[in-house]
């Protein structure tokens, strides 16, 4: 109490001596607290005060301090760590220092509550009015749904957008693996062919499999054709152009014979046909 | 003197036979009001504060700011031994007293950053006039003056035990930190994991606590402390604060050098340009061709 008293003397000293000598500018460090009247920091200070009285504080904080209370009456906790961060505007980072802070509080204060034999947790069946209405809370889990939905349709647009991307380097490999895969098929069946040619005797097995290809090969041409049929019904029954005189004839078709082809009608080449054994051709006569 | 203790040990007796022994120790109450011009956010951020103290009476908006002194006379009328009011300067900056009345301290705060608690990021929830734990950052042992704040937050903020509208769980916690020399305020929601909110939970676990932020959440920095309520001598201020109304001045005085720094480039350009056309001579066009 008295060194502060003593402080102040000298101040008050001080400042009745400098007003003395001179009246302007005054420099703050000189003027007692009373005088400045900048409360609210408005006041353009060519100097910034400091106060600090570090005495005075701690006087004050032990008279007014709270003395001789259980802690359950308080409930205060200081943590053990002080919070140090290099950068303050890492959120995060500042976040998770203040969460950490808190969770150490909550459970220290937990063990010293149920020491204190004062119930701590909030049992199930236990229904009060809340910080926060239904209403909001309801507000607060759509507002989460809607987040996780945003979050999902922007991912699957932007897979949808590198599908299109990557679409037509896809549909060129297609289309030239398929253009491969017939020149191989006509391929080999020319080889069946040149063989038929060669020798008679060729095996069954050999044959199945020639047929698998075959079978496909013509699965493919199926949906290519439904595709040109498209393009051509598009030509004929007009997309788009003129459609008069499309039918008619013009110098060029009537010149032009590649389009007529007898072979078109005719059945066509299954091979010769086998000449059953003689046990058989004999009980096929019987038959008729 | 054995009768003398004797008659005292039977008044003690009887008195708690009538239950009239009043069991409350820690008696606080809060008077929170503010200052006339107050946003819609600090507004929020009052009734937050509210529905977080069960201990604290709402006041009225206070019409003056110069005469703060009154404000201990409104507490006293409302049975109130601190007080929180909310000064709104420019209808733009608040600042926050906080102060024990009727003899003090008092501390003045500028308060920035406050998120209230209908912001829908803040996913907790509690009861209302629950009691909650307050949390202290060491730091606040590091200075006098902080340790006199957190004198102060412990009886502002902290909920007595027993008082009026208070519910008997403790299921959040505030937080008090000091990062950057400012006070961040933070309010957590206790949520204790058990077998219905937790899949696949096994009593043994020891992490069985996690916190959810209910807010509201905002920052304080130190202005001044006062060793009387609402006045008396500054016993510390601030030499790191710096006031709003300097921040923007600064700020506008940077747009106008910007317009006054082009100015001046434009007529040492026209000086210039001047310069360099020279003196008319005997062969000059005008001459010439006059």
């Amino acid at each position: 109490m008295s060194a502060v008293e003593d402080k102040h003397a000298e101040e008050i000293i001080n400042m009745e001596e400098e007003k003395n000598i001179s009246q302007d500018p005054i420099s703050l460090e000189e003027l007692d607290a009373s005088d400045i009247d900048d409360e609210d920091g408005d006041l353009i200070l060519e100097q910034k005060v400091t106060i600090n009285n570090e005495v005075a504080m701690k006087r004050i904080t032990e008279e007014f301090k709270l003395k001789d209370l259980p802690w359950i009456e308080i409930m205060s906790v200081t943590s053990s760590e002080p919070i140090e961060l290099e950068d303050v505007h890492d959120d995060l980072k500042r976040e998770l220092a203040f969460y950490q802070q808190a969770l150490e509080a909550a459970k220290i204060g937990r063990e010293k509550v149920k020491a204190a034999g004062v119930p701590f947790s909030r049992p199930d069946d236990f229904f009060a009015e809340m910080v926060k209405s239904d209403e909001h809370m309801e507000k607060i889990r759509q507002r989460l749904l809607d987040e996780t939905a945003a979050v999902k349709a922007s991912e699957d647009a932007k897979r949808q957008r590198e599908l299109k991307k990557f679409g037509k380097k896809v549909q060129v490999e297609k289309l030239q693996e398929r253009q491969k895969k017939k020149s191989e098929d006509m391929e080999k069946i020319k080889m069946l062919k040149r063989k038929r040619k060669g020798a008679e005797d060729f095996s069954t097995d050999d044959f199945d499999i020639e047929l698998d290809g075959g079978n496909d090969d013509k699965s493919n041409k199926k949906g290519k054709r439904g595709l040109s049929n498209r393009d051509k019904k598009n030509s004929k029954y007009g997309f788009g152009g003129k459609k008069r005189y499309a039918k008619s004839n013009t110098a060029e078709s009537s010149a032009d014979v590649g389009g007529f082809n007898p072979q078109k009608n005719k059945a066509p080449f299954k091979g010769q046909a086998k000449r059953p054994g003689k046990a058989k051709r004999a009980a096929n006569r019987g038959r008729k | 003197m054995a009768s003398v203790y004797k008659s005292a040990k039977a008044q003690e007796s009887e008195k708690k036979a009538n239950g009239t022994v009043d069991k409350r120790i820690n008696k606080q109450r809060v008077l929170l009001l503010s200052s006339r011009g107050i946003t819609f956010r600090h507004r929020h951020l009052m009734n937050d504060l509210e529905t977080i103290l069960p201990h604290a009476k709402k006041d009225s908006k206070l019409d003056s700011k110069s005469h703060l002194h009154i404000l201990n006379e409104l507490a006293e009328l409302s049975n109130c031994n601190n007080c929180i009011f909310f000064e709104v300067r420019k209808r733009q900056d608040l600042y926050m007293w906080i102060s024990k009345t009727p003899n003090g301290p008092s501390a003045k705060l500028h308060v920035q950053n406050i998120h209230t608690m209908d912001e829908l990021k803040l996913t907790g929830n509690s009861l209302k006039g629950s009691r909650h734990i307050l949390s202290f950052d060491k730091n606040f042992d590091s200075a006098p003056h902080f340790q006199l704040l957190k004198e102060m937050f412990t009886q502002v903020y902290g909920v007595p035990k027993g008082s009026r509208r208070s519910k008997p769980f403790i299921d959040h916690v505030l937080s008090f930190s000091i990062v950057d020399n400012r006070i961040w305020f933070r309010n957590y929601q206790v949520v204790e994991k058990n077998a219905a909110n937790t899949p696949g939970y096994t009593a043994k676990e020891k992490e069985d606590m996690t916190l959810v932020e209910i807010g509201p959440r905002f920052c304080m920095t130190v202005i001044r402390l006062f060793e009387g309520s609402f006045g008396g001598s500054t016993v510390f201020a601030n030499p790191e604060f710096v006031s709003p109304n300097m921040i923007r001045a600064a700020h506008r005085r940077e747009k106008a050098t910007k317009y006054n720094s082009r100015l001046a480039a434009q007529s040492e350009r026209k000086a210039k340009l001047k310069d360099a056309e020279g003196k008319e001579s005997e062969l000059s066009t005008r001459k010439v061709f006059a």
